[in-house]
């Protein structure tokens, strides 16, 4: 893969760490003189100085093509500018940038930056699904919380439990996509029967997760 | 109704614009981060007055975005109008949008966008080459 990592300190260090490798073409782009300098010393790799929002700059650095771009500037609008010169004008085919206002996140997304990451936002995601742990819900949220999958635990006080799945009428908004069963992975059709204690992996939206849970904690 | 004429950034070029739009008549509304650039503006100027970051959607909103039938973008940074325009354009959908960038490369990032654009550096190389042309004759 030839990846593009344009601006950032200790982050573009870490993210070059990740993907230093023989099968990985790496381009690094740098405004910061020192900053080059640094990671040039800790990475031994070449960096190209320059503004990644300029055209000749990723020009020369050779940036045409590239299968991901990953902007981390310091400026939401400089990788905004960044991400669009790159996707527009050298066909690369996913962007991917940081920024600062959370605000932000679905804003360039709609005006076409492929992937946007806020740490303010994931933050908020992650304290979110913390607070709202029940006993034996886990909840992942997927796609900036437009997907959730959640993990929960049948009692055998459910009025599921011992129930085939084809009997149950199970939400239409969700799916059980996986059953844990005795550290075994199943994907599960109409006639397997919940067992007690068994661990199911439901896919739905958010708008839907509680009538879901309620579905499925439903006593008998 | 669309009845606002928005100029984000009131530098030379946006307090210019605002001054003579608004002796125009127009309904104008200037946006800019810093307050002390409001004194570049007559003072007959009869527009509304924001200090805000544009960039910030909450603050463009208060600034009467959506009711905008134009917007004259004209900060100091080319990646600030590069947004500001896209957002314009595709969110806000604002009839007309005018730009200013000082990298001619820009161009190629808003094509198929309804989008006009200034490149003060091709204005400035066009009227030198006249200004050569002439002093030969």
């Amino acid at each position: 893969m030839k990846i593009v990592i344009a601006d950032g300190g200790k982050t573009a260090s870490f993210i070059i760490d990740m993907f230093k490798s023989r099968e990985n073409e790496l381009v690094v782009i740098n405004s910061s003189h020192t900053q080059a300098a640094s990671l040039m010393k800790n990475e031994h790799i070449s960096v190209y100085v320059g503004n990644p929002w300029r055209h000749y700059v990723l020009e020369e650095a050779g940036v045409y093509g590239a299968d991901v771009f990953i902007a981390l500037c310091e400026q939401d609008t400089d990788n905004f500018a960044s991400c669009i010169m790159a996707k527009k004008l050298f066909g690369v085919k996913k962007c991917i940038c940081v920024v600062n206002n959370p605000e932000n996140v679905d804003l360039y997304k709609k005006l076409g930056v492929d992937s946007v990451i806020s740490s303010t936002y994931l933050l908020a995601q992650s304290i979110k699904s913390e607070s709202s742990v029940e006993s034996l819900i886990k909840t992942l949220s997927i796609e900036n919380d437009k997907i959730q999958v959640i993990e929960a635990v049948v009692l055998s006080k459910y009025k599921i439990a011992n129930c085939r799945i084809m009997d149950i009428d199970f939400p239409k908004t969700a799916s059980i996509a996986a059953i844990y069963r005795k550290y075994q992975i199943f994907i599960p059709n109409g006639q397997v029967t919940l067992l007690p204690k068994d661990t199911l992996v439901i896919v739905t939206t958010p708008e839907h997760r509680k009538d879901v849970l309620d579905f499925v904690q439903k006593e008998k | 109704m669309k009845n606002k004429f928005l100029v984000i950034g009131c530098g030379r070029l946006g307090a210019s614009i605002a001054n003579s739009e608004s002796e125009n008549g127009k309904n104008v509304i200037v946006i800019d981060s810093d307050p002390s650039s409001f004194d570049r503006l007559n003072d007959s100027f009869s527009g509304y007055k924001i200090t805000a970051d544009a960039t910030d959607i909450s603050s463009l909103e208060a600034a009467y975005i959506k009711t905008a039938e134009e917007v004259s973008i004209a900060t100091g940074n080319d990646n600030v109008n590069l947004f500001l325009a896209h957002l314009c354009y595709d969110v806000y959908k604002v009839p007309k949008i005018v730009v200013r960038f000082n990298d001619p490369d820009y161009s190629a990032l808003i094509s198929g966008m309804n989008i006009k654009a200034i490149f003060p550096f091709e204005l400035s190389l066009n009227k030198f080459k006249t200004l050569e042309g002439g002093s030969h004759k």
